[in-house]
């Protein structure tokens, strides 16, 4: 089964990156970071390009970026569905869960690659326009750059969880409806009601999206000069997002297998 | 096997001879009786009892189809009559409501992968990325089959290979439904499911496309299911043709039985028609006379045409011709679908 998700994945990579749209989300990003500093103005103290990183990389992965993987991933399926090339795949030896996953990984994979172009284009603008010589406050060196850099990587790789299960949510909306626009609008639609309600409906404990800035929390801390550890919000961000990626796609290879595809 | 290129002339599709089997003899065969007649033949696809629903729509209701290997198997009827459903449930696109359907002896559900890698697929109006070319398209589908992938031969054989680096966006309809076939071959299958192939194609590459199906048949041995709407090209192509209605599969019949001769029409080439006419309507084994311009049509009522050139010949009348009249599966069809 494994080989034959990866080669579904990797022909799903092929189709994605011959198409244009792919590239637009990441463009977007990658522009917003280098535009935030119009909002986060970086000066020339020791700790401003780390707190811009700190404030720009969330800003635009948390609000951008999920926005993006919503977008990109809701378009997986319905937009074979609804142009109709998904019945050249379904009658090829694949099984349905194996392309969803196929499908899964690839807007995992989106979600990844903005995360990379995020932290890239920020660093690079906090490095040509401020200084990433490590935190130093009062002549101490509080936090070297090699500090500062581990506790991006980790922060953006446990950032990855809840973009995962948004990715995972898209998907399986992008398996109920019948058109790309339809599967947009829905996921868009259902993660801004929830993210909006979820306080009055005391839902948000349960939430992923409750908890996107938990992974951060070290970085940020560090780029302040103070000592930090993670807390428990930033459990509660990795169960949940964790919790959302198993039920969405079980609902997804659930409903694709039973759903009935033609024209 | 090296197969010809589609583009390459010759002479027009034809069914090679074959041994008629009369299971289901003109003018109606019993679509019951049949599954038990041709269940001791090797079936490459068999169904049982095969019914889906759409909520309270049945659009196929318990069909027994039987398709040996090997065989053009030909599947008609009208608009909704159940083709299209019948032939995605066939390739696993939509989930029957109940009854099974084995391809190669195998169960379909249990057996997807297996049964999936051997056949290949065109099923309504065939859709690509429009943002590839026809071959990017061609390598991507290949990468997911599991079988010896032959995409120039494949591109080759429905004449589409100079074409290849084309964007499919910017193909003609007759190009798509080309390249819709070439990716149904793109696996060298065993069983090629086409829905209306020659749909949308003109004259020349319908023939052409008929030509290749028919030898992928006879020279492959690659068993074909066709439905269209196009009953002479039917006729020409599939040994054998079920007829549907409403869900329901109505007759089953070896093509070469139903287009045999007419035993009990004939058209006469006569010196004088009307008085030829007026004597054989006197006649009780004739049911009916229609005057043409110098000929007669004679509907005989278990009368032979020998006893009617030999009547005429004894009235005195000269005879410069008969023709027996072919049945055609227009004639069949319309039969089916008013009984």
């Amino acid at each position: 089964m494994i080989p034959r998700i990866l080669n579904a994945y990797l022909v799903e990579c092929l189709k994605a990156m011959r198409a244009k749209s792919t590239y637009l989300g990441p463009v977007l990003a990658v522009l917003l970071s280098m535009l935030a500093p119009l909002i986060h103005p970086i000066t020339d103290d020791s700790g401003s390009a780390y707190a811009f990183i700190a404030f720009t990389t969330p800003m635009v992965l948390n609000l951008l970026g999920l926005l993006l993987v919503l977008t990109f991933c809701a378009g997986l399926v319905s937009s074979e569905m609804g142009s109709g090339t998904i019945r050249l795949v379904l009658v090829r030896p694949l099984l349905r869960h194996e392309f969803l996953l196929a499908k899964l990984l690839l807007g995992m994979t989106y979600a990844a690659l903005l995360t990379l172009l995020v932290g890239v284009s920020t660093w690079t603008v906090a490095a040509i326009q401020g200084r990433l010589a490590g935190v130093v406050f009062g002549g101490e060196m509080l936090h070297t750059s090699s500090e500062m850099l581990k506790a991006y990587v980790l922060g953006a790789l446990l950032g990855l969880a809840p973009q995962f299960a948004a990715a995972a949510f898209a998907v399986m909306v992008s398996t109920l409806a019948r058109s790309t626009g339809a599967a947009v609008g829905a996921a868009v639609g259902v993660w801004i009601v929830c993210d909006t309600l979820k306080y009055p409906l005391r839902i948000a404990p349960f939430l992923f999206s409750t908890y996107m800035e938990s992974p951060w929390q070290v970085f940020t801390t560090y780029c302040e000069g103070l000592e930090s550890s993670w807390t428990p919000s930033l459990y509660y961000c990795l169960a949940s997002s964790l919790g959302a990626i198993v039920v969405f796609t079980a609902v997804a290879v659930v409903s694709f297998n039973r759903r009935n595809i033609q024209a | 096997m090296r197969l010809p290129c589609v583009l390459a002339r010759g002479t027009p599709p034809s069914r090679a001879p074959q041994t008629p089997v009369v299971y289901s003899p003109f003018p109606f065969g019993s679509a019951g009786s049949e599954l038990d007649t041709i269940s001791r033949m090797p079936a490459c696809v068999q169904t049982e009892n095969l019914t889906k629903c759409y909520g309270s729509v049945v659009a196929v209701s318990g069909l027994n189809l039987s398709v040996r290997d090997g065989e053009v198997f030909g599947l008609l009827g009208p608009n909704g009559a159940g083709k299209s459903t019948t032939l995605c449930a066939l390739c696993g696109l939509i989930r029957p409501t109940s009854g099974s359907i084995s391809l190669f002896g195998k169960d379909l559900r249990r057996n997807f992968l297996e049964v999936s890698a051997r056949m290949g697929v065109m099923v309504e109006r065939p859709a690509f990325y429009n943002h590839l070319s026809a071959k990017r398209n061609l390598d991507l589908l290949a990468r997911l089959s599991r079988r010896e992938i032959t995409v120039d031969r494949a591109l080759d054989r429905v004449g589409l290979l100079p074409v290849a680096g084309k964007r499919v966006g910017a193909m003609s309809h007759g190009m798509r439904q080309r390249l819709g076939i070439a990716q149904a071959l793109l696996t060298e299958p065993d069983l090629l499911i086409l829905d209306e192939p020659t749909s949308g194609l003109d004259v020349e590459s319908t023939q052409e496309i008929l030509r290749l199906l028919r030898f992928l048949a006879d020279e492959a041995k690659v068993t074909i299911i066709v439905s269209s709407h196009m009953l002479h090209e039917v006729e020409t192509l599939c040994d054998r043709v079920a007829i549907m209605n409403q869900g329901r599969l109505l007759a089953c019949a070896d093509t070469d039985v139903l287009l045999s001769f007419d035993t009990s029409q004939a058209e006469v080439l006569v010196d004088a028609p009307e008085a030829a006419a007026k004597r054989l309507a006197a006649q009780p084994w004739v049911e009916s006379v229609t005057i043409q311009p110098g000929r007669i049509h004679v509907k005989l009522q278990g009368a032979s045409v020998h006893q009617l050139t030999a009547f005429l010949v004894s009235a005195g009348y000269r005879i410069s011709g008969v023709i027996p009249r072919r049945r055609t599966l227009q004639d069949y069809f319309i039969k089916v679908l008013n009984s």
